[in-house]
């Protein structure tokens, strides 16, 4: 506290001491406790964060750790997601009580999380980048700014609407209109197999990839837009100057400008849609042990598989449910976790060229 | 930050050997313009404004101005802040068409033809006339890309030719020795006059014929500002230039003609050296004699 501790500041009021009234005086005492609270406050305020991100890891780890000692590393590898028998008498394996006959793999869960994620991002990232060039430099304002005000509520519609429209509509009209003739047309070759065979019934993969980019279009659109507004005109018209075209001057000067933050934008995007659980749920038809055959098939992520199977958990007496579901948390937070930091480093790394934000 | 390519004596005499076989054009002006008989071909005016007028929507920013730009000369735009010498410039390769509400009458050619008829091609336009803004603006890339950008764009060079074509034009503005170790690295760690000689580079590396610069020198230090004045002076004739300055010293200095507008017109223009020593008009003289402005 050797701060907070320090004489009383040097206000204004103080510093002419041939002014140093009643009032003033006053003045400056109320000047110093002001100062005090904004002092206090802000370093309590700065531990709240750090705080509250131990505790959840912390807790999460006590309640993960029977599942962690058990499992092992076979958690990564294996596939079968079985309760056991809640009815038998428990029994204890290296000194950890579970339902005889319950085992559990994460990989279809972590898989999955994967798979959705970045179908949602190598879909959203290039809409919302030609969403928020549109609504910087290709619309007349009249239109820009109604149409970026929808952006902008589209972001905060509940996942759980979204997930209710995937399920009633966008799904059984893909896997109606679109899913076949995609899975009929395409040719049988290594790599697009991926996209053929069975086309379901509209819930799975890449339904769910989909409904998640739509959910963080507007995320990365309205960001990305407001970069885009503070690219300079200079830049821009040097390029155009120089007899560029259009697609040109956005290609290699106004997306370069604002690299970094196009990236902070798209990691924002990628983290709401690695940790999105309700319309994932809904969507990915929750289909636990199994990683899905090909990109139509039903499938379920970490965040969906806590969601729609903490109820039967709690049904497990011995804790081993909760505690594997506690576990497949811990691993979804540290692959948001490994995002961010590695985001932050690409973003160190392609800010070397770019140039600040703001400057002309 | 390493260099993409080796750089020393022997790799300075290998890029004369390629660019001596190479399709990239020596030096920074028209290929067809280096090779011409100025008695044939081409008009000597290689600019000519008839019967200017601009207008952004009602309001009117210049009107009828009748001018001809002499090849290989440099031409100063004087007059008072407001006066419409910017925007007469930017029109020159139609930077003002995408203004909201701009609008002209009467014409502007290029080697005679008009720069608004339909079979012109604007981005030839604007690689034929260049232009240098008032404070640098470098590109988000490296170096050695913002130097050739505007290369690449228009396909003169491509692949190792890029490489000759950012040394010549370095070395041609000067900025060769200052850079040659730092090709990749940002631009924005130069210095004020660095990146404007850069942006000078960029834009002498798509062969301009002629070269619009909007008080090029107005941010510069006055050291930089003798470098680039020295280079304008160089250039030309293989250029032509117009220079809108602030700078009267700066005019009287570099250019063979100057123009001098007031209040939306063009009130007098003529041989340098005479507008200023002995001015026709009483506005020109208050102007360059300081009584105004």
């Amino acid at each position: 506290m050797s701060d907070g501790d320090r004489a009383l500041p040097a206000t204004s009021a103080l510093a002419d001491p041939t002014r140093s009234s009643l009032r003033t005086r006053r003045v400056g005492l109320r000047h110093a406790v002001e100062e005090r609270l904004w002092r206090g406050g802000g370093r309590v305020a700065s531990w709240i964060p750090i705080a509250g991100l131990s505790l959840v890891l912390v807790v999460l780890f006590v309640k993960a750790w029977p599942a962690i000692r058990l499992n092992g590393l076979g958690y990564f590898s294996g596939s079968q997601w079985l309760p056991g028998n809640t009815y038998a008498p428990a029994v204890r394996t290296h000194g950890v009580l579970h339902p005889l006959g319950a085992s559990y793999g994460a990989w279809p869960l972590v898989w999955g999380t994967i798979e959705t994620s970045v179908i949602a991002v190598v879909i959203a990232v290039p809409l919302s980048i030609g969403t928020a060039l549109a609504l910087t430099e290709r619309l007349p304002r009249w239109l820009a700014q109604p149409l970026g005000f929808l952006v902008e509520i589209l972001a905060g519609i509940p996942s759980v609407i979204i997930g209710l429209w995937g399920v009633l509509v966008l799904g059984p009209f893909l896997s109606h209109h679109v899913y076949p003739y995609v899975a009929n047309n395409l040719p049988d070759v290594w790599g697009l197999r991926y996209f053929k065979g069975s086309v379901g019934y509209g819930e799975g993969l890449l339904t769910s990839g989909l409904v998640l980019a739509l959910m963080i279009v507007p995320i990365i659109a309205a960001t990305t837009r407001d970069l885009f507004l503070q690219v300079p005109a200079l830049p821009k018209e040097g390029a155009e100057a120089l007899g560029m075209t259009d697609a040109e001057v956005t290609r290699r000067v106004t997306i370069p400008w604002v690299r970094s933050g196009i990236i902070g934008a798209t990691v924002l995007g990628l983290g709401r849609a690695l940790g999105e659980t309700m319309a994932v749920a809904m969507v990915s038809g929750s289909v636990l042990g199994q990683v899905a055959p090909n990109i139509y098939a039903t499938m379920t992520t970490i965040a969906a598989t806590i969601v729609s199977q903490l109820d039967s958990a709690a049904t497990d007496a011995t804790g081993f449910a909760i505690s594997n579901l506690a576990e497949s948390g811990l691993i979804l937070a540290a692959m948001s976790i490994v995002v961010n930091v590695a985001a932050r480093a690409i973003v160190r790394r392609s800010s070397r060229l770019a140039a600040p934000v703001g400057r002309a | 930050m390493s260099v993409p390519y080796a750089v020393g004596e022997g790799y300075a005499r290998k890029v004369m050997d390629e660019v001596s076989k190479s399709e990239v054009v020596p030096l920074g002006i028209d290929p067809v313009l280096a090779n011409l008989d100025p008695d044939q071909g081409r008009p000597r005016q290689v600019i000519t404004t008839e019967g200017l007028n601009l207008k952004f929507s009602e309001t009117t920013i210049l009107s009828g101005v009748t001018m001809g730009f002499d090849r290989g000369t440099i031409t100063a735009l004087i007059g008072p802040t407001g006066s419409g010498k910017s925007t007469f410039l930017r029109t020159l390769n139609r930077m003002n068409d995408k203004v909201f509400g701009f609008r002209h009458e009467g014409d502007v050619t290029l080697d005679g033809e008009s720069i608004w008829a339909p079979q012109q091609d604007l981005l030839t336009i604007r690689r034929r006339v260049g232009m240098l803004f008032q404070r640098p603006n470098p590109f988000p890339m490296s170096i050695r890309d913002n130097v050739v950008a505007g290369a690449k764009a228009h396909g003169i060079a491509r692949g190792k030719q890029l490489d000759v074509v950012a040394e010549m034009r370095l070395r041609e503005v000067g900025l060769w020795d200052a850079v040659k170790d730092r090709l990749g690295d940002s631009p924005y760690r130069l210095s004020g006059g660095q990146q404007q000689l850069l942006c000078l580079a960029r834009a002498l590396a798509v062969g301009p014929e002629v070269l619009l610069l909007d008080e090029p020198t107005s941010a510069l230090d006055p050291i930089s500002t003798e470098a680039v004045e020295s280079l304008l002076r160089e250039m030309t004739p293989a250029l032509t230039l117009i220079v809108v300055t602030h700078n009267l010293g700066q005019a009287r200095r570099i250019s063979d003609q100057t123009m001098f507008f007031f209040d939306g017109h063009l009130v007098e223009h003529g041989a340098t050296a005479e507008l200023f020593t002995s001015p026709r008009e009483r506005d020109t003289d208050r102007y360059v004699n300081g009584l105004m402005g």
